[in-house]
C-alpha cells in the first residue's frame, strides 16, 4: 500500500496524504450538495449527513496518521536534521520522508478544518 | 464633541450604502467582525513587515540554522494554524445564524434589467405589488424570497446585511433585519448588461406603525383622479401594454408598475431624482438615459403629451 | 594530449555544437525552436499583453475617476473591464509563466533544450493566434463585454452578448490548449531532463515549483475547456446547459469556471514565488533555509488550491454547510503561503543581506502580498464575504494578492534574470524609481479601494452617482494608477532602449550558487559546453572549479559528432542517465499547424462551419506530417558515448521514453475534462427530482440499453485488438501488429457509431432539455475519442507499413496504446453513466 510498509519514498508517496485530503473534501461535499439538493428546501435536518462526515473524517485522519508513521520511517526518525542536501540514497529518502511528514501535518488539520461546518450547521438553510 | 479622530473615522465610515455604518443586525455583526479582523490583520502585518525589515538589514551574527528552522515552525506553521482555526470556528458559527428564520413579512424581489419588481406578503393578507423602492418596518426580522426570469443579478443593500444572488431557474432566500430607521441605498451586485451599474433601489426603514400605514396606502388603487390628459396620453401610447397602474386601464405586467410612482424617492431604479423634469427626459430618452433597457424611447411623442403624462406620474402618490 | 591538440580539438567540438544548435538567419529565425528563442518571443509577447491589458485598467480608472462620467460608453466599459481581466489572466499571467519556465528551466537543468521544442513552438504560435485574436477585438468593438467570468445567460443569450462571446470561448479554449502543451513540456522536461545526479532533493526549489503547476495546470485547465464546449455548444446549437428554462442551469457553469478559476490564481502565483525562492538565497548568500517547508507549501497549496473554487460563489445561495467546506479549505491554504513566506524570512535572517534592486521588488512584494493574503483570509470567512463580495472590496484584494504575489516578484525576477537573457544588467538607479514608482502607485490606488468596496460600490460599474462617498476615494485610485503606469513605463524604455548603452554583464554577476548561472555571459547558442554532473543543491558555490570543467568540454555531451542536436534524459528519482534524446531542430511545421489550428477556432467564431472542418482536416494532416518527420525518429546507431565512458541509448520506448509520458500526462488533462463532462451529468441529477426526465408519453427519456450495450463491447474488442497488436510486435510479428490494428480501427468504428445510434434511435433531441444535450455530449466525447484513436492506429500502421515501427523501434505502438487505455476508461464510464445509471437513479 502507498501509506504503509513502503521501503522507498517516491513522488506517490509524497503526493497520498494531500491526496486523503482530496477524498475526504470531495466526499464531503458531494455528500452534503446530495443531502441538500435531494432533500428539499432549507430546513432538511442534516443529523445524519453529520454523522457521515464523521465517519468519513475519523478513517481520513486514521489513515492520515498511517502515512505520517511511514515517512518518519523514510526520514529516518528524525536522527538526521534537515537540510538533507546530499546526493545520497540516503538524504533522498530523508528529504522525501520529511517533507510528506510536512504534509500529513497539514493533511490532518485541513482535513479537521473541512470537517468543522459539521459542527456547527445543523440544516440546509 | 467627539474626538476628531474617532470623528474621522467615522466619517470616512458613513453613507446610505456603506457596510460600515450598520443598520441592521447582520451589517452590524459583520461590521463588527471585519473590525476585529482589520485590527488583527494590522498587527500580524506589523510584526511580519517588522520581522522581514529586520532580517534584510545588517547582523553582528547571522542566525543558526535551528534558530531560523524554529522560527518557520512557529511563525509560519503553529501560530498562523491556531489563530485561522479560531477564526474559522467564529465565521462558522455566524453563518447559520445570519440565515436564521425571518418573521411573518415576506417580501419578494425580482431582479428584472435593470430594475426591480417588488411583492409584499404580508401575514394574512393580499401581496402588493411594487417595485425600485422597499420600505421595511424597523426590528422585525424580513424574509426576502429573490428570484429572476432574465439573468443573474446580486441584491445587495450594504447598511442592512450581506447580498445574495438571483439566479434563473432558483429562489434564494435572504433575511434582513434593520435595527435603526433610516434611508438607505441598495444596488445590484452582479454583472447584468450594459446598465448594470444603473441598477439600484431606495429603502427607507421606519416603525412598524407607520409601515403598516404604507402598506395599505400602497395595496390602494392610484389616488389619481381619473380624466386627466396625462393618463389619456399613458394610456392611448400604450404605455399600459408594459405598466400597470392600478385604478386605470393600464395593467402591463412587464415593467415596474407604477401605481404609486410619485411616493418613490427615484426614478429608474435608484438612478434619478424623482422630479417632473427627469420623468420627462425619462420617458424621451431612457435610451441614453439606461442603454439597453428594455422600455423604447418615446422622443417621437410631442414635447405637451410628455409633460402631461409627466405630470400625471407626479400624482400618483 | 599536448594542450595545443586539446585546445583544436576544443575548438572543432565547439564549431560542431554551434553549427548543429545555429540560431538560422534571415527570415528562417521565425523557425527557431529552440527554448531560448521560443521562451523569449513567449516572454516579449505576454509582457506586450501586459501593456495593453495595463492600458485598458488606465481607461477604466479613467472612466471612474469622477462620478456620472460619460468618457466611454457603458458598452465600451464593458468591453474594456472584461478584456482587462481576461488579457491579465490569459494573455499574461498563464503565459508569462510558461514563457519565462521555457527560458529558465533548461539553464536552470543544464540542458540542451526541453524534450519536445516543437510543441514549446507550437505552443507559442497558438498563443499569438488565440491573443492578437482575442486583443484584437476591441478594435472592432467587438470584444466579450460581460466580464472574465462569463456568467451565463447574459453571456448565452445571443440577443444580449454579440460574437465577443465567442471570442472570448474559442480564442481562449485555443490558448488553454497552449497551455497544456507547455505544462507537458514543463513536466517532462522537470522529470526527465535533469542533468546526471540532480536528485530529487538537490533539484532547484523553481523546478519544484514547476513541476507542481504543471501539475495543476493539468488540472485545471480541462473543467474549463469542457465548459467552453458546453458553452459553445448552447451559443451554436441550443443545446441549453445553461438554460433553466429547458432544465439546465446557470450555476454549473460558474462552477466549472472557478474549478478552474481558483487554481488559476495560484498557478500564477506560484511561479512567481518561485522566483523569490531563486532570488532570496543568493543575496543573503546561503542555502535556503526550508527546503523541504518549500516543498510542502508548494504540493499543499497545489492540492488546496483545488478545495477553494465554490469561495467565489458564497452569494449563489448554496446551503452554508457547502459553503463552510470551502470557507475552512480557503482558510487552510492560508497556512502553507505563511510557510513560504516565513522560509525566506528564515534564510534572511540566518544569511547577510546584501541590498539589491531585485531585493528591493521582493520586499515590496512581501509587503502587498502579506496584505493581500490577510483581506483573503478576511473574505474567506462567509458571512464577511456576504458583504464584500463582487465589491471594490474583493478588487483590492485581488489586486493587492496579483500584484504583491505575482507582478512584483516577476520584476524582481526580471531585474534578477535580465543579463542571463539579454546579457546586460536592468539600471539599479531606474530600478529604484520603477520600484518606487509602482509601489506607491499601487497603494495609493488600492488601498482606498477597500474603504470603496466596504462603503458599497460594486465592481463592473461603468458609472457611479456623486454624493454616495466614493468621490474622493475613485479620484484617488485613478491617481495612484496613472503613477504605477508611469513605473512600468520605466521599466520597458529601460528594458528595451537603456540597456542598449551598457557594456556586457560578468559571468555569474549576482554570485549565484544555482546552474542557470554556470555559462558565460552572452551565452552560446547550444546552451551549456558540456552536461556536468551535480552532487549538491547549489553546484556553482560548492564546486568552484565546475564552470572550468563545463567549459573545457570535460563533463558530459562535450561534442555533436553527428550533428543532431542531443540531450539528457534521466531517471525520475535519482536523474541517472537513461538516455541520449535527440531532440527535432528548427521547422516551420510548428507554426503552420498552429496557423491551421487557430484557423478552425476563428473559423467557428464566423460560423463558417464548412470551410472550419476543411480547414481542420488540413490541421490533422500538418499534425500528422510534423509527427511523421520529427518524432520517433530511428538513429543510425543503437547507443552513443557521451564521454566518460558512460554509453546510452539512443532510443527508448515505453515508460522510458519521453514521448510516453507526454501522452501520459495529455491524457490526465483529457480525462479531467472528461470528469467535468461527467460531473455536469451527475449535476443535472442532483438537480431534477425526476431523472432521466419524462419525455411526451410519460416515460423516462434515455438511450436505451441495447446501442450502449454493443458499443461497449466493440470498444473493449477494439481495446483488446490494440493489446495483442502491441504483443505481436513485441514478438516481431508485423502481420499480426497490422492484423491488430485493422481490427481495432474496425471496432472502434463501430463503438463509435453504436455510441452515436443510441440516442438517435431513443429519440433524444438535444436542444429540448439539458438531458438530452448532456448524454449527447458525453457520448460524443467518447465517439471523438475512438475517432483519434481511429486516427492513431492507422497512422501506427502506416508507420509500420514504412518500416518506421518495428520491434526494437516501438514507441508509436506502445504510445498509442497508452492512448487507448484512456480511451477504453472514457467508453466504459460514458457507457455505464448514460445507460446504466438512470437504472439506479
Amino acid at each position: 500500500m502507498l501509506i504503509h510498509n513502503r521501503r522507498h519514498a517516491n513522488l506517490w508517496t509524497l503526493l497520498a496524504p494531500p491526496a486523503i485530503w482530496a477524498v475526504h473534501f470531495l466526499l464531503c461535499y458531494v455528500a452534503a450538495a446530495i443531502a441538500c439538493a435531494k432533500g428539499g428546501g432549507p430546513w432538511v435536518d442534516l443529523t445524519s449527513l453529520r454523522w457521515v462526515i464523521l465517519g468519513i473524517t475519523l478513517p481520513a485522519l486514521g489513515l492520515i496518521l498511517v502515512a505520517g508513521r511511514q515517512a518518519r520511517r523514510h526520514w529516518g526518525f528524525g536522527t538526521d536534521d534537515p537540510p538533507h542536501d546530499q546526493a545520497t540514497d540516503e538524504d533522498r529518502q530523508h528529504f522525501l520522508g520529511y517533507a510528506t511528514l510536512l504534509l500529513c501535518a497539514l493533511s490532518f488539520v485541513s482535513v479537521i478544518f473541512v470537517a468543522m461546518p459539521a459542527i456547527t450547521i445543523a440544516d440546509c438553510r | 464633541m467627539r474626538a476628531v479622530p474617532l470623528a474621522g473615522l467615522l466619517a470616512g465610515c458613513g453613507g446610505v450604502q456603506s457596510a460600515l455604518d450598520p443598520a441592521g443586525f447582520e451589517a452590524e455583526q459583520v461590521a463588527r467582525l471585519f473590525w476585529a479582523m482589520l485590527v488583527a490583520s494590522g498587527v500580524i502585518w506589523v510584526l511580519v513587515l517588522g520581522l522581514a525589515h529586520y532580517a534584510s538589514g545588517r547582523r553582528e551574527k547571522p542566525w543558526s540554522q535551528r534558530d531560523a528552522g524554529r522560527l518557520i515552525v512557529w511563525g509560519g506553521a503553529v501560530v498562523p494554524t491556531l489563530l485561522l482555526a479560531v477564526l474559522l470556528f467564529f465565521g462558522l458559527r455566524l453563518m447559520p445564524e445570519l440565515r436564521a428564520p425571518g418573521g411573518p413579512l415576506r417580501v419578494h424581489v425580482e431582479g428584472e434589467q435593470f430594475w426591480w419588481r417588488v411583492r409584499y406578503h404580508p401575514p394574512g393578507g393580499a401581496p402588493v405589488e411594487s417595485a425600485n423602492a422597499l420600505v421595511l418596518p424597523v426590528g422585525q426580522r424580513v424574509e426576502f424570497s429573490l428570484s429572476t426570469r432574465d439573468v443573474i443579478h446580486s441584491f445587495w443593500v450594504p447598511a442592512l446585511g450581506g447580498k445574495m444572488d438571483m439566479i434563473p431557474g432558483r429562489t434564494n432566500r435572504l433575511v434582513l433585519e434593520p435595527t435603526r430607521t433610516g434611508e438607505f441605498r441598495g444596488a445590484c451586485a452582479e454583472l447584468c448588461g450594459a446598465s448594470h451599474a444603473l441598477m439600484a433601489f431606495t429603502v427607507r426603514v421606519v416603525e412598524p406603525a407607520e409601515f403598516e400605514a404604507w402598506l395599505a396606502r400602497e395595496a390602494a388603487p392610484a389616488a389619481a383622479g381619473t380624466g386627466h390628459a396625462g393618463e389619456a396620453a399613458f394610456l392611448a401610447h400604450g404605455c399600459g401594454a408594459c405598466h400597470s397602474v392600478r385604478g386605470t386601464a393600464a395593467r402591463g405586467a412587464i415593467g415596474p408598475d407604477l401605481t404609486h410612482l410619485a411616493s418613490r424617492p427615484t426614478l429608474g431604479a435608484g438612478i434619478l431624482e424623482n422630479s417632473a423634469a427627469n420623468r420627462a427626459a425619462f420617458i424621451a430618452r431612457v435610451d441614453e438615459i439606461k442603454p439597453a433597457a428594455r422600455m423604447p424611447a418615446y422622443g417621437t411623442l410631442l414635447d405637451t403629451e410628455i409633460a402631461a403624462i409627466a405630470a400625471w406620474l407626479g400624482m400618483l402618490r | 594530449m599536448p594542450p595545443e591538440a586539446d585546445a583544436a580539438r576544443r575548438r572543432a567540438q565547439e564549431e560542431r555544437l554551434e553549427r548543429t544548435w545555429e540560431t538560422p538567419p534571415g527570415w528562417r529565425y521565425w523557425s527557431a525552436v529552440n527554448n531560448t528563442e521560443v521562451g523569449l518571443w513567449y516572454t516579449a509577447t505576454s509582457f506586450l499583453f501586459f501593456l495593453l491589458a495595463g492600458a485598458l485598467a488606465l481607461l477604466v480608472r479613467a472612466q471612474l475617476a469622477v462620478p456620472d462620467n460619460d468618457l466611454i460608453s457603458a458598452s465600451l466599459y464593458n468591453q474594456a473591464f472584461t478584456l482587462h481581466g481576461t488579457a491579465m489572466m490569459f494573455l499574461f499571467a498563464v503565459p508569462i509563466f510558461e514563457a519565462v519556465a521555457i527560458l529558465l528551466l533548461p539553464t536552470m537543468l543544464a540542458a540542451r533544450d526541453l524534450p519536445f521544442p516543437r510543441l514549446s513552438a507550437y505552443g507559442y504560435w497558438c498563443f499569438l493566434i488565440g491573443g492578437v485574436f482575442v486583443m484584437g477585438s476591441i478594435l472592432f468593438n467587438s470584444a466579450p463585454d460581460a466580464g472574465w467570468f462569463m456568467y451565463p445567460p447574459l453571456t448565452t443569450d445571443p440577443k444580449l452578448t454579440g460574437i465577443g462571446a465567442d471570442i472570448w470561448l474559442l480564442g481562449l479554449s485555443f490558448i488553454e490548449v497552449a497551455s497544456i502543451a507547455a505544462a507537458v513540456e514543463l513536466i517532462v522536461g522537470v522529470l526527465k531532463c535533469r542533468p546526471p545526479g540532480m536528485r530529487i532533493n538537490t533539484m532547484p526549489l523553481y523546478c519544484w515549483y514547476v513541476l507542481i503547476v504543471g501539475g495543476m495546470i493539468l488540472f485545471a485547465f480541462p473543467p474549463l475547456i469542457a465548459g467552453d464546449i458546453l458553452f459553445e455548444l448552447e451559443r451554436l446549437a441550443g443545446w441549453p446547459f445553461f438554460d433553466a428554462s429547458r432544465g439546465g442551469d446557470p450555476v454549473l457553469w460558474q462552477h466549472l469556471f472557478w474549478i478552474f478559476g481558483h487554481p488559476e490564481v495560484y498557478i500564477v502565483f506560484l511561479p512567481s514565488i518561485a522566483l523569490l525562492a531563486m532570488i532570496v538565497p543568493t543575496f543573503a548568500k546561503r542555502p535556503i533555509i526550508g527546503y523541504s517547508w518549500i516543498v510542502l507549501a508548494a504540493v499543499g497549496t497545489g492540492f488546496l488550491s483545488f478545495g477553494l473554487w465554490v469561495h467565489h460563489m458564497f452569494t449563489t445561495g448554496l446551503p452554508a454547510i457547502s459553503l463552510g467546506f470551502f470557507s475552512a479549505a480557503s482558510e487552510a491554504v492560508a497556512i502553507p503561503t505563511g510557510v513560504q513566506i516565513f522560509v525566506f524570512v528564515a534564510t534572511m535572517l540566518a544569511g547577510r543581506m546584501t541590498r539589491s534592486t531585485p531585493m528591493l521588488f521582493a520586499a515590496g512584494a512581501l509587503a502587498i502580498f502579506v496584505f493581500g493574503g490577510l483581506t483573503g483570509v478576511m473574505v474567506a470567512i462567509a458571512p464577511f464575504d456576504w458583504q464584500a463580495h463582487d465589491s471594490y472590496f474583493v478588487v483590492a484584494h485581488l489586486h493587492y494578492v496579483l500584484i504583491g504575489g505575482m507582478v512584483l516578484p516577476l520584476f524582481a525576477g526580471a531585474y534578477y534574470y535580465y543579463p542571463l537573457v539579454m546579457a546586460r544588467k536592468l539600471s539599479d538607479r531606474i530600478g529604484r524609481w520603477v520600484f518606487w514608482l509602482m509601489f506607491l502607485g499601487f497603494n495609493i490606488a488600492f488601498l482606498p479601494m477597500h474603504f470603496t468596496g466596504l462603503r458599497g460600490m460594486p465592481r463592473r460599474v461603468f458609472t457611479y452617482p456623486g454624493g454616495i462617498g466614493w468621490d474622493w476615494l475613485n479620484l484617488v485610485s485613478t491617481l495612484g494608477a496613472v503613477v504605477f503606469a508611469a513605473g512600468v513605463l520605466l521599466f520597458t524604455w529601460d528594458a528595451v532602449w537603456g540597456i542598449r548603452r551598457r557594456a556586457d554583464s560578468p559571468r555569474n554577476p549576482w554570485g549565484a550558487g544555482t546552474l542557470e548561472w554556470l555559462n558565460p555571459i552572452p551565452g552560446p547558442d547550444y546552451g551549456v559546453r558540456s552536461v556536468p554532473a551535480i552532487a549538491s543543491r547549489y553546484p556553482l558555490w560548492d564546486d568552484p572549479e565546475l564552470p572550468r570543467r563545463v567549459d573545457e568540454g570535460r563533463e558530459f555531451l562535450p561534442d555533436a559528432e553527428e550533428g543532431k542536436r542531443e540531450t539528457l534524459v534521466t531517471s525520475v528519482l535519482d536523474a541517472r542517465p537513461i538516455q541520449c534524446l535527440r531532440v527535432p531542430g528548427n521547422s516551420f511545421m510548428p507554426m503552420a499547424a498552429a496557423v491551421l489550428t487557430g484557423a478552425v477556432f476563428i473559423l467557428t467564431t464566423f460560423h463558417l462551419y464548412w470551410t472550419g472542418l476543411a480547414v481542420g482536416v488540413a490541421a490533422i494532416l500538418s499534425i500528422l506530417v510534423w509527427l511523421w518527420r520529427g518524432t520517433a525518429m530511428v538513429p543510425e546507431k543503437r547507443e552513443k558515448d557521451i564521454g566518460h565512458g558512460v554509453r546510452l541509448p539512443l532510443y527508448a520506448s515505453g515508460i522510458q521514453s519521453v514521448g510516453w509520458w507526454a501522452m501520459f500526462i495529455t491524457m490526465t488533462g483529457d480525462m479531467t475534462a472528461f470528469a467535468s463532462l461527467v460531473f455536469s451529468y451527475f449535476y443535472f441529477w442532483t438537480i431534477h427530482p425526476v431523472f432521466p426526465p419524462l419525455d411526451a408519453a410519460g416515460m423516462k427519456m434515455g438511450p436505451g440499453l441495447l446501442w450502449p450495450g454493443v458499443a461497449l463491447l466493440a470498444a473493449l474488442g477494439a481495446w483488446g485488438a490494440m493489446l495483442w497488436a502491441r504483443a505481436r510486435n513485441g514478438a516481431g510479428r508485423a502481420g499480426g501488429l497490422r492484423l491488430g490494428l485493422l481490427a481495432a480501427t474496425l471496432l472502434a468504428l463501430a463503438s463509435g457509431g453504436a455510441m452515436l445510434m443510441g440516442p438517435w434511435a431513443g429519440g433524444l433531441d438535444p436542444t429540448t432539455h439539458a438531458y438530452p444535450a448532456a448524454v449527447w455530449v458525453l457520448l460524443g466525447w467518447a465517439a471523438l475519442h475512438l475517432a483519434v484513436g481511429v486516427i492513431m492506429t492507422l497512422y501506427a500502421l502506416a508507420r509500420s507499413l514504412a518500416g518506421k515501427l518495428t520491434r526494437d523501434h516501438d514507441i508509436d505502438i506502445h504510445n498509442v496504446v497508452l492512448y487507448w487505455h484512456f480511451a477504453a476508461i472514457t467508453a466504459v464510464v460514458t457507457l455505464a453513466t448514460v445507460a446504466l445509471f438512470p437504472l439506479l437513479a
